[in-house]
């Protein structure tokens, strides 16, 4: 039995603690308090295939192409809260991307399989408490091989 | 118009829920009026405390406080300090400098 969305999301939960200062690293709360932060939350996202276009003979159990879209929040309060922001976006992105695990085991990119990685962009928020307070959206794309038979 | 506001309404609340503060070193009194704030965070939020003070402007004015020194300006009340980071003039029927205005306060320590 192999589930490789959930190997994925849980590796990326597993980075997202590694990130230095980083109070508290979450899965699908998307409800956080300010002493909690900076605090990182991954949500689970959505996945697609290209299938529907699919009307060939192939049996509906063979591995097909899956892209899932995951999201994380960066959230931070300070008086330099985009600053601190982009520190702890260059680091995400430095652990998600070059991750041995997540690379070569998990999604199987490059000479390993025909996974891929791709960051696809960050959005911001920002707004008042009682300092800046302010959240960085980060999107990641991974394409796996959904392989019915293994699940 | 007579003053309606000033003394027979402002004075009874700030003597009964007004605290002592200091404006730039300068005795006033505020009412506290910190607030919850919830602010986006992507796809959550992050739940904050955003807090506030009003102060009476004719007090203000008496004092020296201009209505251009209100920014960056250093309020203490209830064990904290504050900084003015904007403030939101509450006139009333005897205009704006009758009134009061709500500080908007940022940065002390989380928590």
């Amino acid at each position: 039995m192999a589930d490789t969305r959930e190997d994925i999301l849980a590796r990326l939960h597993a980075i997202l603690a590694t990130i230095p200062n980083i109070r508290s690293a979450q899965r699908n709360n998307g409800d956080i308090t300010e002493d909690q932060l900076p605090a990182a939350v991954l949500f689970d996202g959505d996945e697609d295939t290209d299938d529907a276009s699919d009307f060939s003979m192939r049996p509906p159990h063979r591995p097909t192409m899956v892209s899932m879209t995951p999201e994380i929040v960066l959230a931070q309060q300070s008086n330099e809260a985009g600053s601190d922001l982009t520190t702890l976006r260059r680091e995400l992105l430095k652990r998600v991307l070059t991750d041995t695990a997540l690379n070569e085991t998990i999604v199987k990119t490059g000479r390993n399989g025909n996974g891929a990685i791709r960051y696809l962009g960050c959005q911001t928020d920002f707004g008042d408490g009682r300092s800046l307070t302010g959240s960085l959206l980060a999107r990641f794309m991974f394409k796996y091989t959904l392989k019915p038979d293994d699940l | 118009m007579p003053d309606a506001f000033g003394a027979p309404l402002y004075g009874p609340v700030y003597a009964g829920i007004g605290v002592p503060a200091t404006f730039n070193a300068v005795a006033i009194t505020v009412i506290d009026d910190t607030r919850p704030v919830t602010n986006p965070a992507g796809s959550g939020e992050v739940r904050s405390v955003g807090p506030g003070a009003f102060a009476r402007i004719p007090e203000l004015a008496a004092n020296g406080i201009a209505r251009d020194a209100y920014i960056d300006a250093t309020l203490i009340f209830n064990g904290r300090t504050w900084t003015v980071r904007s403030y939101e003039l509450r006139g009333n029927p005897n205009g704006e400098d009758a009134g009061e205005v709500r500080f908007l306060l940022k940065a002390a320590d989380v928590g």
